[in-house]
């Protein structure tokens, strides 16, 4: 994993938009949060993962797509 | 995202990652699976149908008899779907034949019961059912898509992507006449 990766950060209507306008199988939309926290509200298809899970968890996470992430 | 969640003015569903997906348990082929999410639109047709009659506000009254006739929609796609799945030619006895539901359209899309849904509406203004609505929807999408994420049958998969591509749709199309309309 190369941690110095830089990722762009898209605000939340681009978003918006880009979901809109994809089908669900186009990108992945992971939550990283804890699990509490998304069950109070969370995107509509959202992958919970919460951070400290991620390193072990990659793999469910698809490579060849964009991810977003909040 | 730039801001996290708190960024998101968008649709939220509530609830952990495997909430409304006991409703599915008893399936073990997509064509019940078809013949369950059939149930749940119909709890929908019967909520939105009943509104609508209830509504005397001439805006909120169309609304809901449209979101009604879009949940009937949804109901013959899901016959058609189960024709194409099952190789027949006909739905006759469809869903009944398929897996008995104790619940028979008592609970509704987003796992409400569709009887407390309508007591909860009972003199809320239009603006709260409307956020119900479409806070059930946004639940019902998400629940399609966790759904289509956790089954490994190919043809079951198959089944929640129709699904989720109509509640998107739905969504859609809901919020573009509640921008329209109220």
């Amino acid at each position: 994993m190369d941690y110095f990766k830089l990722v762009s950060t898209w605000p939340a209507e681009k978003i918006r938009q880009f979901i809109k306008e994809k089908n669900p199988d186009q990108y992945n939309l992971v939550d990283v949060r804890q699990p509490k926290e998304y069950e109070r509200g969370h995107l509509p298809g959202a992958k919970l993962i919460p951070l400290g899970e991620l390193k072990d968890r990659l793999s469910e996470v698809d490579p060849n797509k964009p991810t977003i992430v909040y | 995202m730039e801001g996290g969640i708190n960024a998101w003015k968008g649709l939220q569903a509530e609830g952990p990652p495997d909430s409304g997906m006991a409703y599915f348990a008893p399936a073990t082929r997509p064509e019940e699976l078809i013949a369950l999410a059939w149930y749940l639109e119909k709890g929908s047709h019967i909520f939105y149908s009943e509104l609508s009659q209830r509504l005397t506000d001439r805006v909120a009254k169309d609304l809901f008899k449209e979101l009604a006739l879009a949940e009937e929609r949804h109901q013959t796609a899901l016959s058609g779907l189960y024709q194409d799945f099952a190789g027949s030619t006909s739905a006759t006895g469809f869903p009944e034949s398929v897996i008995r539901s104790r619940e028979k359209g008592e609970i509704m899309e987003g796992g409400m019961r569709v009887s407390e849904a309508l007591d909860w509406a009972k003199g809320r203004d239009i603006a709260d059912i409307l956020d119900l609505s479409i806070s059930l929807e946004a639940n019902a999408y998400d629940l399609h898509l966790r759904m289509k994420a956790r089954l490994e049958d190919p043809r079951g998969k198959e089944v929640f992507t129709v699904l989720s591509h109509e509640e998107k749709d739905h969504l859609d199309r809901l919020s573009s006449l509640l921008e329209q309309k109220i």
